[in-house]
């Protein structure tokens, strides 16, 4: 790492880690989001504000105000400025006269306008800053969010406990929606980062900053553009050896033709050799925010796998034949059994309308059963110790509750599961479909990750989510994959 | 060496760089290719034929003219000094008429090689991600069914071996029907040369070597073509 990167690091840091937040400009127009954002925030908030009919309203949030950043009698640590674009340049030099650790700048009207005077603008503040060594996240973003201390950029993000994934996000928008949809999954934050038009740090920088942070152990990435494609693909290429790193490249569609002299040249598409340098650096390639949920989820709840062999267990006939079809069509392989399993199961299975392939067809009245557990337990522990079988998946339908409606008392089929899951050393997963209630399918949902189960809003998204889970560590083996 | 050619081609305003030129490139990068010569009149020609042993293979030799075969100017399995007379004419005779002004150097001889599996490797610029290599089986494996891998220079072992068996057509590497399989660890080996070769030599914008033929015991490049970037 050479110095300049080094110093970069250590500045991201106090910009990650605030013990200081000024926000300049929030107003009752943005119902204070800022303000309310940083209601949970650990350390010191300040408000930075000029218009008199906006000050009540900030008072009544019981954040100090000041006239100017210059104002404020103790260090800042991170500037939030939502101010009109044309007195941004002055807010970069009252940060840098202040010695903060960075400004992210919401405000928008920059470069992604690709007008004359947006253009300038963002030139002057990037000049201004990188004279000074000033880091300036965005602007047109939402910048940083650290659950752990309450640092958040949406009043509705989640905050306390902080977890082990970090987002870096082009998009403000996906930065909020990704954050806020890992609360249902079970995704928790170190860090996220949206950085808008990186005028002066792009997503490498990012990047190679949550390479070392120990509380990052999987990092999410939605990239647009990058600014210097070599120095990129080094870092995604030593970082994806020490942290699973997942790329959503957003505007993949294919562009024009080059004009080139060469078989070579004509097939190196822009989208395709992103694709390569995904699987290059063993980072694992995502296509939309599903895929970047599910993805994580899987990383996080999952064991690693160690092949592609699938053991299913299906709830009737009909979608034994639907999620057979779903992950084999996803590459995945779906084995019969070793005979010693088929004698096992010969000695317990007694479910009438039932049949135990592979999938292991559990029937409708399962559920009605006399030794309904007993009898998922067993089928479970048959997989778990067939060699055929690398890991395991059950499907729950929801056209009734599968667990019991009195949510104060434990469920016994919930409790068999968690068991299983638990003792398992295979990876394992649940797919829970709605029937005509997507609500009960959200409840069974929520219930099953709160014990630490992860399940798939459907066959087609568990299975290309395994699939990629599957490659994923094949491939980071130096294994081979077509 | 490769210096040398690389300048005199630029002094003189040319980027496209002749097969010879090319080969001799290649061959400086430690990629094994068929020995060609230039001849520059008919007599040449047949004197070099029978230099390097018959059948020979004959080619146009102009920085004017890309695409050899499509004009006529490829003759291949010439096995006696007539055929190779009458092949020199017919190839000077077509290269005129694709393009009056051509600049024509003469023509290539190589001794015709010996058929293997035919694969491509190649190199173009990413204008984000610089030099990337390209790997795949020749003929209509690349240029209509586009069943290529790549991967962005420089390239480890690693990468030489994933990119080699990813394409759809790799179990015809491994000797499909009967056919005498590939040498993977050869193939890899070039991949890494040219990875090495290119990342030393910015000049080069875009090459392709199509065909290698691939046999069980090494690979030989049969056609080379490389393309420098304009002096800015």
């Amino acid at each position: 790492m050479n110095k300049s990167a080094e110093s970069t690091t250590k500045k991201l840091d106090r910009v990650f880690n605030p013990r200081s937040v000024a926000v300049v400009g929030d107003k009752q127009a943005l119902g204070y989001m800022w303000l309310r954002s940083l209601s949970s925030f650990k350390g010191k908030v300040y408000s930075v504000q000029i218009d008199p009919q906006e000050l009540p309203g900030i008072a009544e949030l019981g954040v100090q105000n000041y006239l100017s950043l210059m104002d404020i009698p103790g260090p800042v640590d991170y500037v939030i400025a939502a101010v009109p674009r044309a007195v941004a340049p002055r807010i970069v030099k009252d940060c840098i006269q202040k010695e903060v650790g960075g400004v992210c700048f919401f405000t928008s009207g920059f470069a992604e306008t690709n007008t004359e005077e947006g253009i300038r603008l963002q030139d002057e503040i990037t000049n201004l800053a990188r004279q000074a060594d000033l880091l300036i996240i965005g602007p047109n973003c939402v910048g940083v969010y650290n659950p752990k201390i309450g640092l958040r950029h949406n009043p509705i993000q989640v905050y306390g406990n902080g977890g082990s994934v970090a987002f870096i996000a082009q998009s403000g928008t996906h930065a909020t929606l990704f954050t806020l949809a890992g609360a249902r999954h079970g995704i928790k934050f170190s860090k996220s980062v949206s950085y808008g038009n990186a005028a002066i740090l792009d997503s490498t920088d990012y990047l190679d900053y949550l390479r070392t942070d120990e509380d990052t152990k999987i990092i999410g990435m939605y990239i647009e553009a990058v600014k210097d494609g070599r120095r990129f693909f080094r870092c995604v290429r030593d970082v994806a050896v020490r942290k699973p790193v997942l790329i959503w490249k957003g505007g993949e569609s294919e562009e024009g033709a080059r004009a080139t002299a060469s078989h070579t040249g004509a097939l190196a598409q822009s989208n395709i050799i992103w694709q390569t340098l995904i699987r290059q650096c063993s980072a694992i390639r995502i296509e939309n925010l599903d895929e970047m949920i599910d993805t994580v989820k899987a990383l996080l709840y999952i064991k690693p796998a160690r092949g592609d062999r699938i053991g299913l267990i299906a709830m009737s006939g009909g979608q034994s034949v639907a999620i057979t079809d779903a992950f084999a069509k996803a590459g995945l392989k779906i084995p019969l059994l070793s005979q010693s399993s088929y004698d096992r199961l010969a000695s317990f299975f007694d479910i009438i309308g039932g049949s135990y392939r592979n999938p292991f067809d559990i029937s409708s009245s399962f559920l009605m059963s006399e030794n309904a557990l007993s009898n998922l337990d067993n089928m479970f522990d048959v997989m778990e110790q067939d060699p055929n079988i690398d890991c395991i998946v059950l499907e729950l339908f929801t056209i009734i509750s599968p667990f019991s409606q009195d949510l104060g008392k434990p469920d016994p089929l919930l409790d068999t599961i968690s068991g299983f899951k638990n003792r398992s050393k295979k990876p394992f997963m649940t797919i829970v479909s709605a029937a005509h209630r997507e609500t009960l399918a959200l409840e069974v949902r929520d219930r099953l990750m709160a014990k630490g189960i992860p399940s798939f809003p459907g066959f087609e998204r568990g299975a290309k989510t395994l699939k990629r889970l599957v490659d994923y560590y094949r491939f980071r083996q130096g294994q081979y994959l077509n | 060496m490769a210096n040398k050619i690389i300048t005199d081609a630029l002094k003189n305003g040319r980027t496209v760089l002749t097969e010879v030129e090319s080969k001799q490139l290649v061959a400086e990068a430690g990629i094994p290719v068929i020995k060609t010569k230039l001849a520059k009149s008919k007599a040449e020609a047949i004197e070099v034929s029978k230099k390097l042993g018959f059948p020979v293979a004959m080619k146009i030799v102009s920085p004017d003219i890309i695409h050899k075969s499509d004009i006529g100017g490829v003759k291949l399995n010439l096995a006696n000094a007539t055929q190779v007379g009458r092949a020199y004419a017919e190839i000077m005779a077509a290269a005129k008429k694709a393009n009056k002004k051509a600049d024509i150097q003469g023509v290539s001889v190589q001794k015709m090689a010996k058929p293997g599996v035919e694969v491509i490797m190649g190199m173009s610029k990413d204008a984000q991600f610089g030099p990337v290599l390209m790997f795949g089986l020749g003929g209509v494996f690349v240029e209509v069914l586009k069943d290529v891998a790549f991967r962005i220079v420089p390239l480890v072992k690693r990468d030489a071996s994933q990119m080699i068996r990813e394409i759809k057509g790799y179990p015809l590497l491994e000797g499909y029907r009967g056919q005498e399989p590939a040498n993977i660890a050869a193939l890899e080996d070039l991949l890494l040369k040219l990875s090495a070769f290119v990342d030393k030599t910015p000049q080069i914008k875009e090459m392709d070597l199509n065909p290698i033929f691939a046999y069980k015991n090494g690979a030989v490049a049969v056609d080379a073509r490389v393309i420098l970037e304009s002096q800015a």
